[in-house]
């Protein structure tokens, strides 16, 4: 307990002997990590988009018109016992009609001028969640295709098809930017806890020939990284906090004509600990660097 | 307790000790004599494990100090106390929390480190400036501070390397009568000095070091 008290009074000293060094450290580890923080972010809310689209990835079966009710419902109890379908509903002829009527009132003279009803009647089917690849759905589409009774199929898988490849994408640089940000915190916060060794390497000297082990000499400086890192962590989740809301302010204002609603989310609490808690285990392997170089050095 | 057999240091190929051999029996008071430059400073460091000898075998209780695995140098050290011939007390930190550290590296608890921190400022007669830093200190308190630190945990050799050399005479053999007292509890004792006061007053085995060499060694106790 005594040490303990110890050790973390002695970070601290540390950490407020050097302040330049300190703020230089924390800014810097701060920003990395914000930089690494935005593709986690736009990663994160992408995920959230195509995880809703996948949701309802339809598949709309277009009936052939003439068909005799009892042909039609057969044909949905055929559709219900595959595998492939989580949910079914019917749309009438009339109430397609009527659907049109609602979402496009400007036009309806033009289906008037049609005469009779020219909408079909179909069945729309979501994908059960392990047949939502697009792999999986293009083969079943097809294949009912050929079916008797169906007109055409529809599906609107494509551009999810897009945004998983950007996913792919955005993926391959966050791991990439990550590592590299990564090495340049450790970098960073093992220049700054080097400093801090060479001003005091009489004292860690004395304390050695007091009797001190190398840990108990070496956990201030372990915990003065761990510190650094992880105020460096929260000062990037600040930032990361304002810009995104500079950016969905200014998405406020233009975004909606694109028809992008203002649904993304900032990092739930659980990333938002983690970024702290990567920034204190980078601090803390970047005081082990210095500390492995300054043993080394000695001897 | 402690045994040096052909002992050279070299610093620049020249030699700071040459072929010393030395043996101190547990209790013993030695005296370490010798001119500026002889090599005082250089023995009691070989011993306190802060350097090792370039030729020959060192044994302190027992233990060759050149086989020591790293990880048990800093228990050997907690059963010995230094009197630094510069002190090498922690700017930074008051008297009190330098006084202390022998004990804290310990982990002694709260308590018996006040007390027996404060038993040691005492004996040395500094516990009025416990809560002041070193640099504030004059030369003979701060060295006061550096032989409390020495004797706080109780050790069973006491290295002391021109503990008196900042100051005036009778506190100087006050501190001699201390180190007596410390002696006389059990603790070995080697005192580095080319101040001839302390060998009149203190009577026992004086080891003198001329450029490095043993010269002579005298009235070894019984
Ligand atoms: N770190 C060092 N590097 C180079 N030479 C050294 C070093 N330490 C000591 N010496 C040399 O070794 C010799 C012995 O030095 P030492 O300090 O042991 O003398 P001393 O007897 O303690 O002298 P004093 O009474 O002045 O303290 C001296 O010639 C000194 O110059
Ligand atoms: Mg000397």
């Amino acid at each position: 307990m005594r040490r303990l008290s110890y050790f973390v009074r002695e970070a601290l000293r540390n950490i407020r002997g050097n302040r330049t060094t300190t703020l230089i450290a924390v800014a810097t580890t701060a920003f990395t990590l914000a930089c690494f923080g935005v593709f986690l972010l736009l990663y994160l809310n992408l995920r959230g988009v195509a995880n809703s689209l996948e949701d309802d990835i339809q598949v709309i079966i277009y009936l052939a018109d003439g068909q005799s009710p009892q042909a039609v419902a057969d044909f949905q109890r055929r559709l219900r016992a595959e595998p492939e379908v989580a949910t079914l509903t019917y749309v009438s002829k009339e109430q397609a009609l009527a659907d049109f009527r609602t979402q496009y009132p400007a036009e309806h003279q033009l289906l008037q001028g049609l005469g009779e009803n020219p909408l079909p009647a179909s069945v729309v089917v979501t994908m059960a969640p392990r047949f939502r690849s697009s792999e999986a759905v293009k083969r079943w589409a097809e294949r009912l295709n050929g079916a008797p009774g169906v007109a055409q199929v529809q599906y609107n898988r494509d551009w999810i098809e897009n945004l998983t490849a950007v996913m792919g994408f955005i993926e391959l640089a966050a791991v990439g930017v990550g590592i590299i940000l990564s090495a340049a915190s450790v970098t960073i916060i093992a220049s700054t806890i080097r400093l801090t060794l060479y001003a005091r390497r009489d004292e860690v000297e004395i304390m050695r020939l007091i009797g001190a082990t190398g840990a108990f000499i070496k956990i201030p400086y372990l915990l003065e990284g761990a510190v650094l890192g992880a105020l460096g962590g929260a000062l990037s989740l600040a930032l990361l906090r304002g810009g995104f809301e500079f950016f969905k302010m200014q998405l406020g204002s233009t975004g909606r004509l694109l028809g992008i609603d203002s649904n993304f989310g900032f990092f739930p609490v659980r990333v938002s600990l983690a970024i702290v808690l990567v920034g204190l285990m980078l601090g803390g392997a970047g005081s082990f660097v210095s500390l492995m170089e300054f043993g080394r050095t000695r001897s | 307790m402690i045994q040096l057999f052909h002992v050279s240091k070299y610093y620049d190929r020249r030699p700071a000790l040459h072929d010393i051999n030395l043996q101190i029996k547990k209790g013993e008071f030695v005296l370490l004599m010798g001119p500026s430059g002889a090599g005082k400073t250089t023995l009691l460091k070989l011993l306190f494990c802060a350097d090792q000898p370039d030729e020959g075998q060192i044994l302190v209780q027992n233990r060759n100090v050149a086989r020591l695995r790293p990880r048990d140098l800093p228990h050997l050290r907690r059963t010995m106390g230094f009197v630094f011939q510069d002190f090498k007390l922690l700017p930074k930190k008051n008297v009190f929390e330098n006084v202390a550290l022998p004990l804290m590296v310990q982990g002694m608890s709260a308590f018996d480190t006040r007390r027996k921190v404060g038993e040691a400022l005492k004996a040395v007669g500094v516990e009025h400036r416990q809560h002041s830093r070193p640099p504030s200190l004059s030369a003979g308190e701060q060295q006061r501070v550096c032989i409390a630190r020495g004797i706080v945990n109780g050790p069973m050799i006491l290295l002391a390397d021109e503990p008196t050399g900042n100051m005036d005479p009778d506190l100087s053999s006050e501190i001699i009568e201390l180190f007596k007292t410390i002696n006389a509890r059990g603790t070995t004792v080697m005192i580095a000095t080319h101040n001839r006061q302390v060998v009149n007053q203190v009577h026992r085995r004086v080891v003198t070091l001329n450029q490095g060499r043993l010269v002579s060694d005298e009235g070894s106790g019984e």
